[in-house]
Order: C-alpha cells, then sequence, then structure tokens
C-alpha cells in the first residue's frame, strides 16, 4: 500500500510538496535545505538539485510560494527568522537557489507563514510569537526581494480591553483555497498562547472598500474561545454552498461549517458540525484533499488518520495508519 | 479526551465500523519523532517520516481498489469503460432532452443500460468457462482454467438482476448458471462444492474402484444439487458396473445407474431455447415447463419405489444413486448434506424445492431461510452484494460495491440501478444537502475520479467522469489541472487542450501564467515572454518590459541593441503585443532605421526615422524616461544637412514633450537618464534650428 519515494540525510526535519507534487523541499537541524525533483511527473523517484546551508539553526517549516510566482520556498527557522529563497538563472548564470528576503527577529519570532493571491497579488500572512498578523503584500509580481506591510492586527473579533504581554507558542495560518472568482481573499488563524482573547481561530476578509483586514467569523462555541488551537485547514470548495474548515483543539478535532451571508454586523454564519476525538495531545499537521472531502491528521499520538462524512452528513474517522519499522 | 466537556451530544460516537487500521512500514530505527502530510493529486497522500538516524518519505495510494485485479488489468477496465460510459450518458441526455422529463426512465432504457452492460462486462474477463467439461479426457471432471474474478461475478449478478429484463421470467435459472460459474470464487471463505471436486479430480487417478470411495456418491449428490448435471452424468458414468468386463455380472446394477443419468439428463430446465447447451431439457414457456416437470417428478417418484433396488447387491450404489433420486425429488435433508454453504443450498432450493419461484421478496425470505440454515462464518463479498440484492436496498447494494470492490464498481454499477426503477433513479440523483448538494450518482463519479486524478496514466480520463458531474465536477476538475505541472511542454499543451476542450479559460490562463514564470526566471526569457503573452498576463509583462528598459534603454550602443533586439524578435509579429512591449516594438523599428541611416546617409532612410521617432512620442505606452535619450540619438536627424525632416507641427510636439519633461523633474521619484550633461541643450538648440528651418520651407 505504502511505497517508498525517498530516504533522507538524518536531521531532517520537516518536508514540503510543491503544488504539483514533483518537487520536494526538505530543512535539517542545521539548517540545510535541499530541494529534491521528479524526473519527470509521471515516475515519482526523486532526485536531489540542491544542498546547501543557507541559516544557522533548524529549519522548523517550509511553505512553497505559490507557482504563479515561480519556484520559492519561505523557510521559518527555530530562531524565528523567516527567509526566502528562490531558484533563478540571472544574467546567463546557471540556476541556482538564492535568499531574497528575511522577515523577524529572534525577540519576535515568526511562528507560521502562508502564501495567498487576492486581487491579483500575492500576500503572505506570518503570524508573531508576540501574538501579531502581518499580512504583506509582493509589489512587483517577478521579484520576491519587495514586500510592503499592508496590515498589521492582533487575532481578536470583540474589542477587547488591553491584555498583557502575549506568548505564543505556535501559531497556524490557511487561506481560504479559492481560486480566482469575485470572492475577497480570506484567511483563517488560531493561535496557541497564554493570552486566551488571541487563541480561537478567526476568519480574516479583506474589505476592499476600506482596503482593511476585518474579522468576519470566529470558529469557537463560547465557551471554547481560550482554547489553544494547534492547527487549522480550510477544506477546497468545489461547489458546496458553504464552506467546510477544520480545526484542532485540546478538546479535539472540529469541524465548521462557515456559511456566506453576513448577517447585519458582517459576520457570517457559522455551525460546528462535529467534534471528533482520535489524536491523543497535540495535532501536527492536518490538510484536505483537493476535493474537500477527505481530511488527513497527523499528531502526538504518531498516527495519521482520514477524516470523512458519510452519507448522512455525519464525520467519522476513516481510516488510521500506524507507523511501524 | 473530555468528551463531558463537551455536552449536547455533538461528540460524534463511532457508531458503525471502526475506522481501517494500516501498518506502515518504514524501516526507520524507531522512535518516529514527527510526521508531515501531503496531498498529492486526487487520492494519493505523502507522508514524511522523521526518526532520529533518518528520514524517509512514502506515498499510500487510498484507492481501495479490488485486489483481485492487477493494475495493468485495472488501467485496462478503467479506459475500456469510458466509452461504454459516455455513450450510455450521451444517450440519456438526449432521451431526457426528448421526453422534456428530468428522468430518463423510458420503455426501452434498459435496452442501452443492457448493451452498457454487456460491453463493461467483456472487459472483466475472458468469456465463461464452457459448462461442458472437456470430453477428451474421461477423468477430468471439472475444467480448472482461467480464474474468474470476483469484479466481474458482481457486475453479472447486478445484470441479472437489474438490467436483463427479458430474462426475469427464468431468474432463478440464471442464478443456477451464476453459480456454476462462480462458485470457485467462494473457496476463499467458505467451503464449496467447486473445491471439493478439484480435490476429488486430484485423487481421482488413485482410486481403484470409484463407486466404493464414499467421496464419489457425496459429490455426485453435491454436483446434483447445485444442478451441475454435465459434470454429474460424466461421474456416473465413470462406474465400474460400465466397464466391458463386468457388465454382464452387474447389469442390473448397471441399468439403475443408467436409469438414474437419463433421468437427470433429462430434468427439465425453464430457460431460453438459446441455452439448449445445457443438459436437460429446456422449456421456454412456464406452463409447459410445469406440465413437463410435473411428469419428471413422478417418474422420478416410480423409480424410487422400484421393486429394482432390493435386487441391486452393491450397498453403495443403492444408497447413493437412491440419494440422487431423493436430491432430485426434493428432500431438504438430503439437500441440506448435499451443500456447503448457503448460497449452494439457496440455489437447490430453486432448483428442486421451489422450481416455480417468482418475485423478489419470496427469493429474499428463501435466502434468509438458507442463511439460518447454513449460518456462515463470515461474508463473502458477493454474498454480501446478493444480499443487498434480494434485500431491495440500492443504497446497501452500492455501499458493499464502493467497500468490497471499489471505486470502479460504484461508479458504474450505479447505471444498473436505474435501468428499470423509478424509485432508484430518485433516491440516487437526487440532491442531498448532507453531500454538499450533490447526488449520490455524481458523489460516486467524483470519487472514481479521485482515483483516476491519482495515477499518472489514468488522470487524462477523469475530466469525462468529471464532467458528467453537473455540480461539482468542474470545480474538481479546475483542482486537478490546476496541480498538474507545467512541464515538460508536452504535459503542459495536454492540459491546455483540456482547458480548451471544457472551455476552463481562467485555469489555462493561470496554467500558462505559471510556464511563462517558470520560464522566465530558469533563463528561457523568451519563452518566458511567449507564454506570459498567451496568458495576456499585462501586468507581468509591463514589468518585464521594464526590465527590459533597465537593461537596454540607457546605453545606445550597437552591442546592447543586438542584445534585446533578438529579444523583440522572440516575442513574434503576431502575438498581440500587451503594455510597455507595445513600446518595445516601435523602439526597435526605430532604432533600426537610425542604424540605416547612419550606415547610408540616405534621407529615405532618415525620413523613415522620423516617422518612427514620431511614432514613438505619441505613443502613449512610450515612458517618459525614455523620451530625453531618444531626442539624444535622434540629433543627427534634427540636424540633418540637405533639409529640415520634420515639419512644423512635429518640432512643436517635440518641444512640448521637452517642456512636460522640465515639469516632470519637479515630482519626486523623477530619475535622470545618464546622458552627456549638455545633452538637453544641444536637442534644445537642434529642434529651434530644425523649426527655424521648416517655418521658412512651409
Amino acid at each position: 500500500m505504502a511505497k517508498e519515494l525517498l530516504n533522507l540525510d538524518s536531521g531532517t526535519t520537516c518536508t514540503s510538496w510543491n503544488y504539483s507534487a514533483t518537487r520536494l523541499a526538505a530543512g535539517s537541524l542545521d539548517g540545510t535545505l535541499s530541494i529534491f525533483d521528479s524526473r519527470d511527473p509521471s515516475s515519482s523517484s526523486l532526485r536531489s538539485t540542491f544542498k546547501s546551508r543557507v541559516h544557522e539553526g533548524n529549519i522548523v517549516k517550509i511553505v512553497w510560494v505559490p507557482p504563479e510566482y515561480g519556484d520559492a520556498v519561505a523557510c521559518v527557522f527555530a530562531d524565528g527568522i523567516l527567509s526566502l529563497f528562490e531558484e533563478v538563472a540571472e544574467d546567463s548564470q546557471p540556476l541556482q537557489w538564492k535568499i531574497c528576503k528575511s522577515f523577524g527577529n529572534s525577540s519576535n519570532k515568526v511562528l507560521d507563514v502562508q502564501f495567498g493571491i487576492s486581487s491579483a497579488s500575492l500576500k503572505m500572512v506570518a503570524a508573531y510569537s508576540d501574538g501579531n498578523v502581518r499580512v504583506f503584500e509582493l509589489s512587483n509580481p517577478l521579484e520576491l526581494r519587495n514586500w510592503q506591510l499592508q496590515a498589521e492586527f492582533q487575532n481578536v473579533i470583540e474589542s477587547v480591553s488591553a491584555f498583557g504581554k502575549a506568548l505564543c507558542l505556535s501559531a497556524s495560518i490557511s487561506w481560504n483555497p479559492q481560486k480566482g472568482g469575485s470572492q475577497e481573499a480570506s484567511f483563517l488563524i488560531g493561535f496557541n498562547s497564554n493570552t486566551s482573547e488571541l487563541n480561537s481561530s478567526k476568519v480574516w476578509e479583506f474589505d476592499q472598500a476600506h482596503q482593511r483586514w476585518l474579522p468576519v467569523a470566529e470558529l469557537a462555541l463560547p465557551e471554547d474561545k481560550g482554547d489553544q488551537v494547534y492547527a487549522v485547514a480550510w477544506a477546497p470548495n468545489i461547489g458546496r454552498s458553504y464552506e467546510i474548515i477544520a480545526v484542532a483543539t485540546q478538546k479535539g478535532l472540529a469541524i465548521w461549517h462557515l456559511g456566506s451571508n453576513p448577517d447585519h454586523n458582517g459576520r457570517l454564519p457559522v455551525e460546528r458540525v462535529a467534534l471528533l476525538s482520535g489524536h491523543e495531545g497535540v495535532v501536527w499537521q492536518m490538510e484536505w484533499d483537493m476535493s474537500g472531502m477527505t481530511l488527513a491528521t497527523t499528531g502526538q499520538d504518531g498516527m495519521v488518520r482520514l477524516w470523512q462524512s458519510n452519507l448522512n452528513g455525519v464525520w467519522h474517522q476513516q481510516a488510521a495508519f500506524e507507523p511501524t519499522s | 479526551m473530555p468528551s463531558d466537556a463537551v455536552g449536547n451530544g455533538a461528540l460524534v460516537p463511532f457508531s458503525g465500523d471502526p475506522p481501517a487500521l494500516y501498518p506502515l512500514h518504514h524501516g526507520l530505527a524507531p522512535p518516529i519523532s514527527r510526521l508531515a502530510i501531503s496531498w498529492s493529486r486526487g487520492n494519493s497522500l505523502r507522508l514524511s517520516l522523521f526518526a532520529g538516524a533518518g528520514a524517509k518519505v512514502v506515498e499510500v495510494k487510498l484507492d481501495g481498489e479490488d485486489p483481485e485485479i492487477s493494475d495493468a488489468h485495472r488501467r485496462r477496465i478503467a479506459y475500456g469503460s469510458v466509452a461504454p460510459f459516455a455513450l450510455l450518458q450521451s444517450r440519456r441526455s438526449s432521451l431526457s432532452a426528448l421526453s422534456r422529463s428530468p428522468s430518463p426512465y423510458h420503455s426501452d432504457w434498459w435496452e442501452h443500460v443492457l448493451q452498457y452492460s454487456k460491453e463493461i462486462a467483456s472487459l472483466l474477463g475472458g468469456p465463461k468457462l464452457s459448462p461442458t467439461p472437456i470430453i477428451k479426457d474421461p477423468n477430468t471432471i471439472v475444467k480448472t482454467g482461467e480464474e474468474p474474478t470476483s469484479l466481474k461475478a458482481a457486475w453479472e449478478l447486478m445484470e441479472i438482476f437489474y438490467v436483463d429484463k427479458e430474462s426475469q421470467a427464468w431468474l432463478p435459472e440464471r442464478l443456477v448458471d451464476w453459480l456454476a460459474d462462480y462458485d470457485c470464487l467462494f473457496t476463499s471463505t467458505l467451503e464449496t462444492i467447486h473445491s471439493k471436486l478439484v480435490d476429488f479430480q486430484k485423487e481421482l487417478v488413485n482410486i481403484q474402484v470409484i463407486e466404493e470411495d464414499p467421496k464419489y456418491w457425496e459429490l455426485l449428490s453435491s454436483a446434483l444439487s447445485v444442478g451441475w448435471l454435465d459434470i454429474v452424468v460424466k461421474m456416473l458414468r465413470l462406474h465400474g458396473s460400465y466397464q466391458l468386463d463386468q457388465l454382464s455380472n452387474r447389469e442390473l446394477e448397471n441399468g439403475l445407474v443408467e436409469a438414474v443419468a437419463i433421468f437427470i439428463s433429462k430434468m427439465p430446465r425453464l430457460c431460453p431455447e438459446s441455452a439448449a447447451a445445457k443438459v436437460g431439457e429446456c422449456f421456454e414457456s412456464k406452463p409447459d415447463f410445469i406440465k413437463a416437470w410435473e411428469k419428471w417428478r413422478s417418474q422420478v417418484t416410480k423409480l424410487d419405489c422400484s421393486p429394482f433396488w432390493i435386487q441391486c447387491d452393491n450397498q453403495r450404489t443403492r444408497e447413493g444413486l437412491r440419494n440422487l433420486l431423493q436430491i432430485m425429488l426434493g428432500n431438504t435433508e438430503s439437500l441440506s448434506l448435499a451443500t456447503c454453504n448457503w448460497i449452494e443450498l439457496y440455489i437447490s432450493h430453486f432448483l428442486f424445492i421451489r422450481p416455480f419461484t417468482i418475485g423478489i421478496e419470496s427469493m429474499h425470505n428463501l435466502a434468509q431461510k438458507c442463511i439460518q440454515l447454513k449460518p456462515p462464518s463470515s461474508t463473502h463479498r458477493l454474498a454480501g452484494l446478493m444480499i443487498g440484492i434480494l434485500g431491495e436496498s440500492t443504497e446497501v447494494v452500492l455501499a458493499e460495491c464502493s467497500r468490497e470492490f471499489g471505486p470502479w464498481l460504484a461508479a458504474h454499477a450505479i447505471e444498473l440501478f436505474t435501468a428499470g426503477s423509478e424509485q432508484a433513479e430518485i433516491l440516487l440523483h437526487d440532491d442531498r444537502y448532507n453531500l454538499g448538494g450533490i447526488s449520490i450518482v455524481e458523489l460516486h463519479r467524483l470519487v472514481y475520479a479521485q482515483v483516476l486524478s491519482s495515477h499518472a496514466l489514468t488522470w487524462q480520463i477523469a475530466p469525462i467522469y468529471l464532467t458528467s458531474c453537473m455540480k461539482q465536477g468542474m470545480g474538481l476538475l479546475e483542482n486537478l489541472l490546476y496541480r498538474q505541472s507545467v512541464q515538460p511542454n508536452d504535459v503542459l499543451l495536454k492540459n491546455i487542450e483540456i482547458c480548451r476542450l471544457y472551455e476552463l479559460d481562467h485555469i489555462s490562463s493561470n496554467i500558462i501564467k505559471i510556464a511563462g514564470v517558470h520560464h522566465w526566471k530558469h533563463g528561457r526569457k523568451g519563452a518566458g515572454v511567449f507564454w506570459l503573452q498567451q496568458a495576456q498576463d499585462a501586468s507581468r509583462l509591463d514589468r518585464i518590459a521594464q526590465q527590459l528598459f533597465d537593461s537596454v534603454g540607457k546605453s545606445i550602443s550597437h552591442e546592447s541593441f543586438k542584445q534585446w533586439e533578438g529579444m523583440i524578435e522572440l516575442l513574434g509579429s503576431e502575438s498581440k503585443p500587451a503594455g510597455g512591449l507595445d513600446f518595445l516594438y516601435k523602439y526597435r523599428d526605430f532604432k533600426k532605421s537610425l542604424q540605416q541611416v547612419s550606415g547610408r546617409k540616405s534621407a529615405d532612410a532618415a525620413r523613415q526615422a522620423v516617422g518612427s521617432l514620431i511614432l514613438l512620442m505619441k505613443n502613449s505606452s512610450t515612458p517618459q524616461r525614455f523620451w530625453l535619450p531618444l531626442l539624444y540619438d535622434s540629433l543627427k536627424l534634427l540636424n540633418w544637412q540637405d533639409c529640415p525632416l520634420l515639419s512644423v507641427s512635429e518640432t512643436n510636439l517635440l518641444l512640448n514633450k521637452l517642456q512636460e519633461l522640465s515639469l516632470a523633474k519637479l515630482r519626486p521619484h523623477h530619475t535622470e537618464p545618464s546622458l552627456p550633461p549638455d545633452a538637453l541643450s544641444s536637442i534644445r538648440l537642434a529642434l529651434a534650428t530644425n523649426l527655424g528651418r521648416a517655418i521658412l520651407d512651409e
């Protein structure tokens, strides 16, 4: 059932596939970035095409930039720095990976980063350890060097009284994966922090008229709002009238429906349709398949689990994979 | 997990089956410290496992396909079923257009479905095994040849019940044939008559006196109970009393054996004439069959009561033959002993106890009774399918198809269910909120398309199934196409072609854009510009034009001109210039004519160059920062010795541009072109001189 694709060096800490699953980026404890490429799209054998130590320290996360902007990755390092690397051939030099930009510093770490395309421009959302969310905009679609800070805000939906200094362990961002269309760009973010107001997952939508990001939904029941969020994932929508979003907290894996018609406050209707138990403890990652019908999750229990809804709309665990040597 | 804290019953209890647990063998030294997941196309999931001493990337295909079918055969089935599927869909849509009814239910709709069903069935395996054993070797009782597949057995079973309306009258007889073809498949989970026969066949060579072997008689009754008459007759003729040297001593015994064999070969069957190859006497009409059956039974009864049995001194032969008569007379106990599992018992009931059974409800009750009599230790997938069909539950049948045989069967068999039932049509074609607004039919097609999408050799046929899905097919197709790699080129062209076919312009422009950026960034500037033009990506082309200006605009040396002239050539003259590229074309024309002027000093060439210059300066897409370098390049034209080349109005246009430039200097972000310090004044002087001469001329 499982086919081996690649063996990686010891010390590898993270991997990430590009949009077409033909290129794999891998990061290591010592800050080495490696790229592996399929020989052709129909074969699954991979060969190493780049390997270099790009940073002093561990790479904790790699995210590919949307392919409309080239072959590029964002690396989040353990020291909180975020760097963008791009594969380019400049001025008749051979093809090589080059650093184009860095963000963050060790006192205010970047925890997560995700890219989205809105109004035909590339946006990068970064979550910082002080609880701030920054949205950067790429000014030139052919250059990954120049980013403008478009917005900076905290992940709060109600105007709240000031809270103490936030300390965030992790954050999870997921863009609405819709492509094109008239819908405004939106993304989802949740924190795992000591500040309960920041934690719950909120949907942020760009308000074109006023050129600002607005929170349009909060995906937490009133009694669960302070729960630390481990991971969020926005499902691809191939034709449903509502959106499906998965949110993992210490209470379990929640599946939410998000409606499209806002109320008089501009808030979108939300409904939690399932709360599932499976992974004991922290959920590391959640990924929807391209139809938005199957959710794959992995977490601290070391398992990979698959979740689906049955004909009656009841969500359940469909299968689980247990690594064994 | 503190489930109490959740309250209000929102926590979903795992009511159904527990999730399937699969081991993931990785060969790394434990412990696994971290896992990463990523979906590829379709339902292929890529996992990275990180351990202290290394990491591994594996791919898991979650297709749940039938393990009996090899990958190559599965692909043949996938490709072969496209045409029948597409034909049926087009017939469905033309029929519903004709009748203006949403349902294609039509008196002869089932005939189209039957044709579809036959075509699909032919993909699933070779022709059925011949029911007559090979005659050449008298010792061959059962033929063991190519193993039939459960997939084909399942398909035929559904065809029998749902599609083939003409043979509904002899449904039980078709089930007898079905079991004869596929009894061997049940061997994996159940004891079967087929497997016993195969075992006996192996022992046959070592048996001296066959009629003394209890197994011989046991198997005769078993084969008879499920109607394998040809095998029974053949086996009876292996009886020792037929041997020439024994015939005289065992005349009576042989007469009894032969009498039973004749009765068996004359057994009336309710089946079409076309099935005449069958052992037994076929009757197409039910009244004829009933008459013949009753006559046959009375003759069997007569033989059973015959006084000859007392005279037969071979006890085994006597008991064995009389047991065969009991089976023919429908003795429940004998049938139960003769059959190995409930399905065989079920078939034997049709043959010998209720040969006139009709109606699915009574067939269902009978099946329930047989299951009670011979409860199976585990349910074979074909048995599960049969129970679902007899229970008249389309949902159960579909669930069995999908769970036990995989998405291919579910997506294709669904067509069979609607062949004659409007109720099934409604059930399967109605959109459901719980499924996100799609019908069950669409759901199964989407699931199957996902399976196709995850293989490099089959994703190309996924669009055919996706476009038959009214609600969400196109959405999934878009996601599938977006996730295709843009290289190599033939894959890109294939993707663009699919987009064109299904009018997915925004997806193709996106794919082309990705290709353009990829080429541009990878040093293939010409290909990059070509694809970006195809994508009509004005914003990126403008940026590229800017970059070209930056690299070529400053200098007018011949070297750099050559460098970027090739670039402009690559853009081609046919492709629609976008934004700043329009300027580059004109700039190239101007530069060319300017070069000719310096070469030949001809007035015609100079006039042409002036024309190009005026065009450039009039054009709004010419960037302002180029105005001064352009004028500076044209000094020779402005100072033309023989005559003024620019008219008064043309000179005024250029002077106005100079005026605009001096205003622009006051704005922020203004960049001075790198020209000699006296450039501006020499242009002014030349323009003024030209103006004066032009006024005089006019």
